[in-house]
């Protein structure tokens, strides 16, 4: 079964510093893969290469078969690729529901929808991801969590094949953390996108990853099930330091 | 096939896969039809008080058709336009040209205009993508200066010292003031029409896009949006528009002299019905177009050598004192829907 | 063959000195204050027509008159700061229009009260006559000028490098909230600088005055050679735009006694400065900084 996405080789160079060097791995369709990395381990770069914000140095990167490395955000998106961001950018002077409006309008190529059949489907996202209340507040005006959670039906509206969701917990409370993570389930299960879920609380992808792919400076350490890439003795170390074993 | 289906309260159309619908709400059209019956009937009522209150109102809706243009330029590629009448210059010295080469009347050179513009903004569209900010500040508030200097270096094509005369007039009835009359309702005309037509595109799912780029153009593009197809055609539509402009200052005054309308002056003026009528909202194009032209007329009228002096102040002080614009005055008693700002970004 | 090497050396040399005097305020308010300063050009008459007026109406000599007029040029640029600039540093596009607003001001004033009939002339001519290097024939005024010029600019570079306030001034074009932190007094800076970049403006400019023709509208010109300096050495950046005043210099020399046709200098200016934006849209600038 071919994967859903491939990348080969990828290369990413700012100058004299190599971001990304020669990463390989595949997503499978329908499953949950987890990335991990220390901090400055060049997993957003990743993130961003495969997303088509920045241009990648060399290598190949491979969705249902075509290849997509060349392509401009907007035709990614149009292909089935959708994101998340690390830090929450909304468009500050749009309100919920035409944030989310405009991606349901640009998102593909849509048949037979005007601009209020338009509107219908993006009070729908807005509802699944717990906003319809909120829709007509400006983006700027909304709370962190709800910044969150509209970045998600942002990127549902879409209707993506794979779902690149960047660092969620990040200055979330316990409280939110649940729900995020039941909305991530949630639209897993509701509209069949696959996840690329960057995340730094290691507990969180125990339980919702089906794989894990680690790198550190750049390089892929470890692939697998979480279990294996846990217990990885590279993995340990680039978390914990070189003399790890005599302190554990 | 363009099917039309007709519900209780919108109109559906579709052509082919794509899908319109416009929604009809009457209780909303009540102050604009008031006021277009105002402005139709006002020429008629000035024709016989006073003809030269319609050469006002000409000017009003002219520079009001220039500023609306300017708006969707604005809005539709993120940035500020600082030099608008380049596409006016285009577009009158192509109707003067032709027309006085081979005395072509103005429907004859008005699909020139209109082509001689697309050309001109097409070939400065890369500009759109790629200077941001402050260089494209820059770059388009040289241009005109520039086409100003070229009309002064080839000055035996473009007489550029003192412009060229013998344009074919608009139209001629024998009668000066029926002339005016018929060209007044004429510029109320084209006025309505950019109104209508940039309004729709605004309030469309076009211009939601457009907003969407204003406010970060990278998630925009990631989530779908054609970025740079949205901004060259915002900004060769819009350019096209002011160009069509430029022919009818030509045909209107007869003569068309660059000196005139490329400069920083002019230029001043329309970017200032743009921000006193209210920022990118395009009914406050109107109205400052209208504030702005009987403010100089009477200031004109009244105070004779010291005006083009205390025209600026007065519009300075203006510009501080309404951040909202004249419109914004209006619309914040009465909050309707949602039109995007200008950003210009660094 | 040889003619042309010599004048376009000179041309260069003394054309790109004074045009780096005029758009060293440019920049360096650009590159300090991160705003486009588009009123630059209600320096030029200003100057002109200030001295002109303390002159003519209060009857002073020349040098009275230049310190007089220094004197409103600072008061001037105090008022526009704190009227404009701080209060709309947000919303960019009605600062420009206002900056665009003061410059038709000034340029309308001075044409209301000194119109071009009056015959407004400066008598700065520090030598008169020409000077001839082998076959190039140049105005002993404008080689004066340039070496006043590259003074200047030393002394610049010096002051930003050496001195405190220099350091000062280059970190807060770095960052704002890093320098605030630090103990730097904003506000104080930025008035500092806006004061300070008139000088070699002034002078440029009463230098310039007896050669080249004094109107109401003379601002604009020289506004247009100052940007597409700016523009092209990259905002805010010395070195680049020493570099880039130099190589317009050297279009216009090249285009005036090569190609002959001295009308197209600012056409060419401008062509070069989109090419080389296109190759490079951040300017001929390596860095970001003052320096």
């Amino acid at each position: 079964m071919a994967p859903l996405v491939k990348v080969s080789n990828l290369v990413k160079r700012f100058g004299g510093i190599i971001a990304v060097n020669d990463v390989s791995f595949e997503i499978h369709k329908g499953e949950t893969l987890g990335f991990i990395g220390p901090n400055g381990a060049g997993k957003s770069t990743v993130v961003n290469c495969l997303t088509g914000y920045l241009p990648a140095t060399s290598g190949t990167i491979e969705m249902n078969g075509v290849d997509i490395t060349r392509m401009k955000p907007h035709q990614r998106a149009h292909m089935g690729l959708a994101r998340t961001y690390q830090i929450p950018r909304p468009f500050p002077e749009l309100t919920a529901l035409t944030s989310v409006l405009a991606s349901s309008i640009a998102g593909k190529k849509r048949i037979n929808q005007s601009f209020e059949d338009a509107m219908y489907d993006a009070t729908h996202y807005l509802e699944f991801v717990g906003l319809f209340s909120k829709r007509n507040i400006l983006a700027r005006d909304l709370t962190f969590y709800e910044l969150r959670m509209l970045e998600l039906a942002r990127a549902l509206a879409t209707t993506p094949q794979l779902l690149f969701i960047d660092e969620v917990m990040a200055g979330l409370n316990p409280g939110e953390a649940k729900n995020a993570i039941k909305m991530i389930r949630r639209a897993k299960e509701q509209f069949g996108v696959t996840v690329f879920w960057i995340e730094h609380v290691m507990a969180v992808l125990m339980e919702a990853a089906d794989r894990i792919v680690a790198i550190n400076y750049g390089s892929k350490l470890a692939e697998g099930t979480p279990d294996e890439v846990v217990n990885n003795d590279d993995v340990i170390e680039a978390y914990l330091g070189r003399g790890w074993r005599e302190y554990a | 096939m363009v099917e039309m289906e007709l519900k209780r309260d919108r109109i559906v159309i579709r052509l082919g896969t794509k899908k319109w619908e416009w929604t009809l709400e009457p209780r909303y059209w009540r102050n604009t039809l008031l006021w277009a019956a105002f402005l139709m009937i006002a020429p008629a009522v000035a024709y016989f008080v006073s003809p030269g209150l319609i050469n006002t109102m000409i000017s009003a809706n002219i520079y009001a058709a220039i500023a609306m243009p300017l708006a969707l330029m604005t809005i539709g590629t993120g940035r500020m336009n600082f030099g608008p009448q380049f596409y006016i210059g285009v577009g009158g010295y192509t109707a003067a040209l032709l027309s006085i080469a081979y005395g072509w009347g103005p429907l004859t050179t008005l699909p020139f205009a209109i082509l001689m513009s697309m050309i001109a903004a097409l070939i400065f569209s890369p500009l759109v993508i790629m200077a941001r900010g402050l260089y494209y500040v820059l770059l388009t508030l040289l241009l005109p200066l520039v086409f100003l200097e070229v009309t002064f270096i080839y000055t035996d094509i473009f007489k550029g010292d003192t412009g060229l005369f013998g344009i074919v007039p608009l139209l001629d009835t024998g009668n000066a003031k029926n002339n005016f009359l018929i060209i007044g309702y004429l510029s109320t005309v084209i006025m309505y029409a950019y109104l209508w037509i940039i309004n729709k595109i605004l309030k469309s799912r076009y211009g939601l896009l457009m907003a969407a780029i204003n406010d970060d153009e990278d998630v925009a593009h990631s989530i779908g949006i054609n970025i740079n197809k949205i901004k060259i055609i915002a900004f060769v539509a819009a350019a096209t528009l002011i160009g069509i402009i430029g022919w009818f200052y030509a045909h209107y005054f007869s003569s068309f002299a660059g000196i005139t309308y490329l400069p920083l002056t002019f230029m001043l003026k329309v970017l200032l019905v743009l921000m006193i009528g209210g920022r990118a909202q395009v009914f406050g194009c109107v109205v400052g177009g209208y504030f702005v032209a009987f403010l100089e007329m009477l200031m004109i009228r009244f105070m004779g050598p010291i005006q083009p002096l205390l025209f600026p102040i007065i519009l300075l002080i203006l510009l501080f004192i309404l951040p909202e614009g004249l419109f914004g005055l209006y619309r914040k008693r009465r909050y309707r829907e949602y039109l995007p700002t200008i950003h210009v970004r660094r | 063959m040889g003619t042309y090497i010599q004048n376009v050396v000179v041309f260069t040399f003394v054309m790109g000195s004074i045009y780096l005097l005029l758009a060293l305020g440019f920049s360096l308010i650009c590159g300090v204050l991160r705003i486009f300063h588009l009123g630059y050009a209600y320096i030029f008459p200003l100057t002109v027509y200030g001295t002109w007026m303390f002159m003519s109406a209060l009857g002073w000599p020349l040098i009275p008159s230049i310190l007089g007029m220094i004197a409103v040029q600072f008061i001037v640029s105090i008022i526009i700061y704190k009227g404009m600039i701080k209060k709309y540093m947000a919303t960019e596009d009605v600062l420009l229009t206002a900056l665009l607003l003061v410059a038709l001001i000034v340029e309308q004033a001075a044409n209301y009260f000194y119109p071009i009939q009056t015959g407004v002339y400066l008598e700065t001519t520090l030598a008169s006559g020409t000077y001839q290097f082998g076959d190039a024939v140049v105005p002993k005024q404008l080689i004066i000028g340039s070496l006043i010029a590259l003074a200047m600019t030393g002394a610049f570079v010096f002051f930003f490098v050496k001195t405190k306030t220099g350091m000062a001034i280059r970190a807060l074009s770095q960052d704002i909230y890093s320098s605030k932190i630090v103990g730097i007094n904003v506000e104080t800076l930025y008035m500092f600088t806006m004061m300070i970049v008139l000088l070699p403006v002034i002078i440029g400019t009463l230098i310039t005055a007896p050669v080249w023709s004094v109107e109401p509208a003379m601002g604009w010109m020289y506004m247009v050679t100052a940007i597409l300096v700016a523009v092209l050495g990259g905002l805010g950046n010395i070195k680049g735009t020493i570099i880039a005043s130099f190589l317009i210099g050297f279009t216009h020399a090249i285009v005036c006694f090569v190609f002959g046709e001295p009308r197209f200098m600012n056409l060419s200016a401008l062509i070069l400065v989109m090419i080389i934006l296109v190759i490079r849209p951040q300017g001929l600038a390596r860095s970001e900084s003052l320096w």
